[in-house]
């Protein structure tokens, strides 16, 4: 199970998802509708990552917690607080180029 | 890279046939990427039949963590590796996302408009892992590209100058 090239079939059957910082995961589940809790790695202190996740929780669409807080957050959740995370927006970055070259 | 080709094909998701031939530059140690892209393609050709794309690699400027001083000796050679497949393509948009592949490229489009040989249209797009703080290659090419899109806020109020339109991916 190391590598696999796509974790979407288990994430599509899956009714919670418990998670590193990492953004391709985060968001590939968000994007998918299941809840998520990410644990946070304290000895990767200097980690960019934990930028994604800290505002994801800010805004309310996932829960968060380190290793050793883990098991309690389980036994505490609430995960109907959590809300439903907006799909991006490409089409506006289309509208925007489509603006800069005059193809509108 | 992962992560960053995700990104970009998401970007180019919605733009139209005009923004055609697509030249993709990845780094010679992509593994996975290539796949992603042939596949994006593929898609594309089922609506849009005159799609046209192509596939570059360069030697990788840098690897994570690398040196600082081994970090500049190994981009300018990346900027040397680049400029001539830049003069070959001549580009009129360049659209990059962070990885450290797009620094030669986009400085290679950069002196070329210098020297009056081809003006690229320079848009970089960051991240939307960052937040809070732009990537390195996002530090430099803020002064070099002609639109810097952030996806976030905050990024927006520490730079100015860039264009922030909500997430995009």
């Amino acid at each position: 199970f190391r590598f696999k090239d796509s974790l979407a079939e288990e994430l599509q059957s899956a009714d919670l998802v418990i998670s590193h910082a990492g953004a391709g995961s985060c968001l590939e589940t968000l994007e998918k509708g299941k809840p998520l809790i990410v644990v946070i790695n304290d000895k990767l202190m200097d980690n960019h990552q934990l930028e994604l996740a800290k505002q994801l929780h800010r805004d309310g669409y996932v829960l968060y917690c380190n290793c050793s807080t883990l098991v309690e957050m389980l036994q505490s959740m609430n995960l109907s607080a959590l809300k439903p995370f907006p799909p991006g927006q490409p089409e506006k970055f289309a509208s925007f180029l489509d603006k800069v070259f005059g193809l509108q | 890279t992962g992560g960053h080709t995700t990104e970009i094909l998401r970007l180019l998701s919605c733009l139209s046939e005009s923004y055609s031939p697509r030249h993709y530059v990845l780094a010679d140690s992509d593994k996975m990427s290539e796949a992603k892209i042939r596949y994006f393609e593929q898609k594309r050709a089922e609506t849009f039949s005159e799609s046209q794309f192509s596939l570059d690699r360069i030697p990788r400027s840098r690897e994570v963590r690398q040196s600082w001083i081994s970090s500049v000796v190994t981009t300018l050679y990346s900027i040397l590796y680049s400029l001539p497949l830049t003069y070959k393509r001549k580009p009129d948009l360049i659209l990059c996302n962070g990885p450290g592949t797009c620094v030669p490229v986009c400085l290679s489009a950069f002196l070329l408009g210098l020297l009056r040989i081809k003006r690229t249209t320079i848009v970089y797009v960051e991240s939307i892992c960052r937040v809070e703080t732009l990537s390195l290659s996002g530090k430099i090419l803020y002064y070099f590209s002609d639109y810097f899109i952030v996806q976030w806020p905050d990024l927006k109020k520490k730079y100015p100058k860039s264009v922030y339109l909500g997430r995009i991916v």
